[in-house]
């Protein structure tokens, strides 16, 4: 899974998306009340000039295919701090959703050097996470914080600091380390 | 002498991003956390100029509170483009002397010391990438002793 910048050319699928009834229920509906032009202006305005304080990525496959897209908003370069979203194509949404958010997560502290990232899941969106895990992440809970596709939704709110990040990622590493040693092991006692 | 080839600025921001690592730090610019519009706005607002050689990209922005002095900045390791770009600075813009700003760790860094330029300094710790801080090397030159 890599990120690069999103692109003119990634407009249209990223419109498509938009319109799509998940993205709605689970992040925003405007795109219902806004026509395929203005949202492409908006997306041109962002490539072009909000890069201070939003940007949008496209997550690509190991082919380079296109996935999904991440974004961030409310930079605040300063404090090294933002809001990080994700929306992954329908069609990649069981095998891709964790590695999309590794990934950027990683781009976000390595390359961009932002130090806090704040997350926000609509509470009956659980498609990346459980109901539980989303329960023991939630630093907040924000009730009425979004209506979207007619109803009023609840948001958990929670930040991943640079600490957390590391041991994450030694952890997985370690684990990748011991499947290695095992599989080595079983082919040595093979042969 | 090797030719350098002038390009415009969507060329030039193709060329950058095209560099991969070796572009990160050129001019101050950096393709892995600016995307196209910014690297060409950016490169707009100093007034830089970007040129081909080969393989090679090399570039320049003017000091503007020193006429005679540019900025200077290559992705490549050897010395002959960026040769050829000084030779240029001091033909068409009457260059006398020239600053670069390099990651420690940088291709281009090889070719200012190929070429003469003096290490004027370090700035410790300077730039972030790759879950790190880095140095920054400062390389002075002479248009009288950096030509040939």
């Amino acid at each position: 899974m890599t990120v690069r910048h999103f692109t003119e050319a990634d407009i249209p699928i990223r419109t498509e998306l938009l319109r799509e009834n998940k993205y709605q229920t689970n992040l925003n509906d405007f795109a219902m009340s806004a026509d395929d032009r203005a949202l492409a202006d908006g997306m041109r305005r962002t490539i072009a000039e909000q890069h201070h304080s939003k940007r949008l990525f496209t997550m690509c496959g190991a082919k380079g295919q296109v996935v999904g897209f991440s974004w961030i908003t409310s930079i605040d370069w300063r404090s090294q701090a933002c809001e990080l979203s994700f929306a992954v194509l329908p069609r990649y949404r069981s095998g891709f959703g964790f590695k999309a958010v590794e990934a950027a997560h990683e781009y976000l502290r390595e390359q961009l050097h932002m130090d806090v990232i704040i997350n926000q899941v609509l509470s009956h969106n659980t498609m990346m996470l459980s109901a539980a895990e989303l329960e023991a992440n939630a630093q907040v809970r924000a009730e009425f914080d979004s209506y979207t596709v007619g109803q009023w939704r609840t948001a958990c709110y929670w930040t991943v600091t640079r600490d957390e990040v590391r041991d994450r990622k030694q952890r997985e590493l370690a684990r990748r380390q011991e499947i290695a040693e095992r599989v080595r092991a079983g082919v040595q006692e093979l042969s | 002498m090797t030719e350098i080839l002038r390009l415009d600025v969507e060329a030039a921001v193709s060329e950058l991003r095209a560099s991969g690592d070796s572009a990160r730090g050129f001019l101050g610019l950096d393709p892995v956390t600016q995307n196209d519009s910014l690297l060409a706005a950016e490169l707009q607002a100093v007034a830089a100029q970007l040129f081909s050689a080969g393989e090679a990209l090399v570039g320049f922005a003017p000091n503007t509170d020193q006429p005679r002095q540019a900025y200077v900045a290559s992705t490549s390791a050897d010395p002959e483009p960026l040769r050829a770009l000084l030779e240029f600075l001091t033909t068409y813009q009457r260059c006398t002397t020239f600053v670069a700003v390099v990651p420690a760790d940088a291709e281009g860094g090889k070719a200012f010391e190929a070429c003469g330029f003096e290490r004027a300094g370090v700035l410790p710790q300077h730039r972030w990438q790759n879950y790190d801080w880095q140095d920054v090397l400062v390389y002075v030159g002479r248009a009288d002793s950096c030509r040939s």
